[in-house]
C-alpha cells in the first residue's frame, strides 16, 4: 500500500510488476509488460500528470485492501485467475481511476524499445525523415467528375 | 530595456521590456496609441493585422502566449506521441501551460480546443481547408431553421481566395459538391494507399467524394517546404509545411509595420465614458498590469476567449459586459459534432504514413435532404492510423483490452486503421453558453470560461446518420472489423457563435462588416460571429470573414489613422 505521502513501497513495485503481467501479458517467449522490468518506469512516468499519479497510486491501494489478497499473503502470492479478478474488480469499482493506470501502462510499454522492434515500428521521431507516398494521380477523379454539381443554389 | 537575439524562427527582433516581449521590424516602434489593437494572435487577427499593416495603419496585437520555435514542436522526438497527449494537449486541461486559461466544461457534452501562441489554435490544427458551401448563408430561406448570414457566399468568396493564397492551398478544382473556385496554388496531397481505397469504395456506392483543399503544402511554397508525410500534422509542423499563421500571415504583417506584444494577457479592453474603446489592460508574465491605447479593438480570441474578454469588461457604459446590450454575448455556442467510425483493414498496412488527415473529403450528406429525420447535413474527413501509444488507447474508442487477447487486439488494430470522421452541422441555440466561472481561475486569477453545452436531438439524429454511412463505405472497403463512436466528447476544435452577426442589434453582437453595434471602433473577427455552423471545418471561412472586415476598416475608417 502506497505510504501517506504518496510514494510506492518495495512491496508495491513487486505488486506492480505482478499486476503489469496481466495487463500486458507475454506474447509467445516475448515477456509481459512486468517481466521486460517495466514497473520502475511506470513509476516515473506518472509523475507526468498529477491525474496519472493519483490513478497508479488509487490502483495499488485498491488492490492491498482487495479481501482475497489480504487473506492469502498480498497480490503478488494469488494464483494468475485471481489476480485478474481483483483487477476486474477494481476496473469496475474505481473505472476512471483504472483507466488512467491503462493509460500510463499502455504510454510506458509502447515507448519501449524492446517492444518497438517486436512490433515492427521503427521508433524515430516523424521528422526530418517523413514518409515516401505515391504521386497524386488526377486519373482517380474520373469517376467523380462525370457526376453533375448538386451544391444548392440560394434563390 | 534590452535588446534581444533574434531566433532564427521569429521573423524580426524581440526586445524583452519588463516581463513583455515585443516583436517587431528593425526600427519600429511601438506606437503609444496603436490605430488597431488586436487581442489574439491566431487565425484571424493574424489576417487582420496583415491587411490593416498594408492599408498603412499602426497595429499592435496582444498575445498570451509565446512565438513557437518550430524545431521545439513534439515531431522532432521520439517520444512525440507522449508529448502530443500531455505537453501539447490538445485540451488547454491536460496541457497546463501557464498561457493556457483553463476552461470549466463539465457542463458540456463536448471539450472545448484550443492553443495559446502567435498562430494560435492554427499551430496544432491539422489544417483542413474546405469552405462553407452558398446553402449555409441561408439555412432560414432554405430551411425554415436558425438565421440567414446577413451576407452570401459569393459576398465572401474573392476572401477565401486570397486567403487560400496567403495560407497556400492544395487542391483540384471541379469539385461537384462545391461552386467552381480559383486555381488552386497547388496540387492535391498523394492520397496514399488508404486514401485510394477509400476513394473506391466512394466510387463503388456511388457516393461523392473529392481531395480535400489542404492547408499543407504539396510543394514548395513562398519560401517553405513540401510536406514529407510525416504523419502527425496536428502537433506542429516542424518544416513549416503545414499553414500556420506564424509562418504565414505574421512574418509579412510585421514587414509591413505591425508589433506582436507575447505574454501578454488582457484582462479588459477598455472604453470611455462615451463607451467606446480607448484600449486594453493586459498582464505581463510576472503579473503586472499594463494598457496599450488604441483608436479600435480588434478582438480576436476564439469562440470561448473573446466572450470571455468581451464578459470581463464591464463598465458604466456596459454594465453587463462588453458588447452584451442584446445579452447575446456568449449565447448561442456551436461546436462542431464529430462522429468517429473507425475500420479495420487487414489488407492495408501502415495507415500511419501520410497526414493524419483530412486529405480527402465525402460531401454526399452535406446539404438538407427532407427524406431524412433531420435538417442540415453533414460531411465526412478521412483520417489515418497513429503510433503504438496512441493505437494502444483507442483514439476515439476503446482502448486495446487488456489481459488475454492484448495481443491481438493490437495487431488487429496497429496500421490499419482507417477512420471516417463525420463532421455535423449544429445549430444555434440560446441555452449553449459561454460564461464566467464563479471559482475557476486562470494563472493571474482572472475568471476562466464555464461551457455548457447539450447536443441537440437534430444534431444526434444527424450523427447517427453518419456512423451508419461510415459503416457502410468502410465495410466497402474491406473492413472486417468497426469501432462507431457517435460523439467525440474531446472534439471542440471548432468554437462558434457567441458573438453572432446580423443586422438587428437586438438580436445580434456585430453587423456585417463585424463591427460591434454597441461601439463603433470595436471589431469580433473570430469565429464568435458565425450566425450558422456550415458542416466544414471553419478556419478559411473566419479568416475570409476577418479579411472583408479588414477591408471594410481600411476603406470606410479612415478615421482610426492617427
Amino acid at each position: 500500500m502506497p505510504t501517506s505521502d504518496g510514494q510506492l513501497t518495495p512491496a508495491d513495485r513487486t505488486v506492480l510488476t505482478h499486476v503489469l503481467d496481466q495487463i500486458i501479458p507475454p506474447d509467445g517467449d516475448f515477456p509481459g509488460a512486468g517481466g521486460l522490468g517495466l514497473a520502475e518506469r511506470v513509476e516515473r512516468s506518472s509523475q507526468r500528470s498529477a491525474r496519472l499519479r493519483s490513478a497508479l497510486l488509487s490502483v495499488l491501494d485498491a488492490l492491498s485492501l482487495d479481501i482475497s489478497s489480504r487473506a492469502e499473503g498480498g497480490y503478488a502470492a494469488l494464483e494468475a485467475e485471481r489476480q485478474i479478478s481483483a483487477l476486474t474488480t477494481v476496473e469496475s469499482s474505481l473505472p476512471e481511476q483504472f483507466a488512467g493506470f491503462i493509460e500510463l501502462v499502455y504510454e510506458t510499454y509502447y515507448t519501449d524499445d524492446r517492444v518497438y522492434k517486436r512490433i515492427g515500428w521503427a521508433g524515430r521521431p516523424p521528422q526530418p525523415e517523413g514518409f515516401d507516398l505515391d504521386p497524386w494521380d488526377p486519373a482517380i477523379l474520373e469517376n467523380t467528375r462525370k457526376r453533375a454539381p448538386f451544391w444548392r443554389q440560394p434563390a | 530595456m534590452t535588446e534581444a537575439s533574434t531566433p532564427e524562427h521569429v521573423p524580426a527582433p524581440q526586445t524583452e521590456i519588463q516581463g513583455q516581449t515585443l516583436v517587431a521590424a528593425e526600427g519600429q516602434s511601438v506606437p503609444d496609441v496603436a490605430d488597431v489593437l488586436i487581442v489574439g494572435a491566431g487565425a484571424s487577427g493574424a489576417a487582420v493585422a496583415w491587411r490593416l499593416a498594408q492599408a498603412g495603419f499602426s497595429v499592435v496585437c496582444l498575445e498570451q502566449g509565446r512565438w513557437i520555435n518550430p524545431s521545439l514542436y513534439p515531431t522532432n522526438e521520439r517520444n512525440w506521441e507522449i508529448l502530443g497527449r500531455h505537453d501539447w494537449n490538445w485540451d488547454p486541461n491536460r496541457r497546463r501551460n501557464p498561457e493556457d486559461y483553463p476552461v470549466n466544461d463539465s457542463e458540456s457534452a463536448i471539450t472545448p480546443l484550443m492553443f495559446a501562441a502567435v498562430g494560435g489554435s492554427t499551430i496544432h490544427w491539422t489544417a483542413h481547408a474546405p469552405r462553407f458551401h452558398p446553402s449555409d448563408f441561408r439555412v432560414k430561406s432554405l430551411d425554415d431553421v436558425a438565421d440567414d448570414w446577413p451576407f452570401t457566399y459569393d459576398d465572401l468568396e474573392p476572401y477565401y481566395d486570397l486567403n487560400d493564397l496567403m495560407m497556400g492551398c492544395s487542391g483540384i478544382n471541379g469539385d461537384p459538391a462545391v461552386p467552381p473556385r480559383s486555381p488552386r496554388p497547388m496540387p492535391p496531397l498523394p492520397l496514399g494507399e488508404d486514401g485510394k481505397r477509400m476513394a473506391g469504395a466512394f466510387d463503388r456506392l456511388g457516393w461523392h467524394w473529392w481531395p480535400s483543399d489542404n492547408y499543407v503544402n504539396s510543394t514548395p511554397y513562398l519560401g517553405r517546404d513540401a510536406c514529407n508525410y510525416c504523419g502527425p500534422v496536428g502537433f506542429g509542423c516542424t518544416r513549416k509545411a503545414k499553414s500556420s499563421t506564424d509562418v504565414t500571415y505574421w512574418p509579412e504583417a510585421i514587414r509591413l509595420g505591425a508589433v506582436v506584444k507575447t505574454h501578454a494577457r488582457v484582462s479588459e479592453i477598455t472604453v470611455g465614458s462615451d463607451g467606446r474603446a480607448t484600449g486594453a489592460n493586459y498582464l505581463d508574465r510576472e503579473g503586472t498590469v499594463h494598457h496599450q491605447a488604441a483608436r479600435s479593438v480588434v478582438v480576436a480570441g476564439n469562440g470561448v476567449g473573446t466572450p470571455r474578454t468581451l464578459l470581463m469588461s464591464k463598465s458604466d457604459a456596459h454594465p453587463d459586459g462588453l458588447l452584451n446590450s442584446s445579452g447575446l454575448v456568449g449565447k448561442n455556442l456551436m461546436f462542431h459534432p464529430y462522429s468517429i467510425t473507425t475500420g479495420l483493414i487487414p489488407d492495408l498496412s501502415e495507415t500511419w504514413k501520410g497526414p493524419m488527415g483530412n486529405i480527402l473529403m465525402c460531401q454526399e450528406f452535406y446539404e438538407t435532404d427532407l427524406a431524412r429525420d433531420f435538417v442540415r447535413g453533414y460531411a465526412f474527413q478521412f483520417n489515418r492510423g497513429s503510433g503504438p501509444v496512441n493505437t494502444s488507447l483507442g483514439g476515439a474508442h476503446e482502448p486495446v483490452k487488456w489481459g488475454a487477447g492484448h495481443h491481438e487486439d493490437f495487431a488487429e488494430r496497429f496500421g490499419h486503421v482507417v477512420t471516417m470522421a463525420g463532421i455535423g452541422e449544429d445549430l444555434p441555440e440560446l441555452h449553449n453558453t459561454v460564461t464566467l466561472d464563479d471559482k475557476l481561475t486562470d494563472s493571474n486569477g482572472l475568471p476562466a470560461p464555464k461551457v455548457t453545452y447539450t447536443l441537440s436531438e437534430n444534431s444526434r439524429r444527424l450523427m447517427s446518420h453518419s456512423v451508419r454511412s461510415a459503416t457502410r463505405a468502410l465495410e466497402e472497403a474491406g473492413a472486417t472489423r468497426i469501432m462507431a463512436n457517435p460523439l467525440l466528447r474531446s472534439g471542440g476544435w471548432h468554437l462558434m457563435g457567441t458573438a453572432r452577426m446580423g443586422e438587428d442589434p437586438e438580436r445580434s453582437v456585430v453587423n456585417q462588416w463585424c463591427q460591434a453595434h454597441d461601439a463603433d471602433n470595436i471589431f469580433v473577427v473570430d469565429g464568435s460571429v458565425f450566425v450558422t455552423a456550415g458542416a466544414v471545418n471553419p478556419t478559411p471561412t473566419l479568416q475570409a470573414i476577418a479579411l472583408r472586415a479588414a477591408d471594410y476598416i481600411a476603406h470606410e475608417r479612415e478615421d482610426l489613422k492617427g
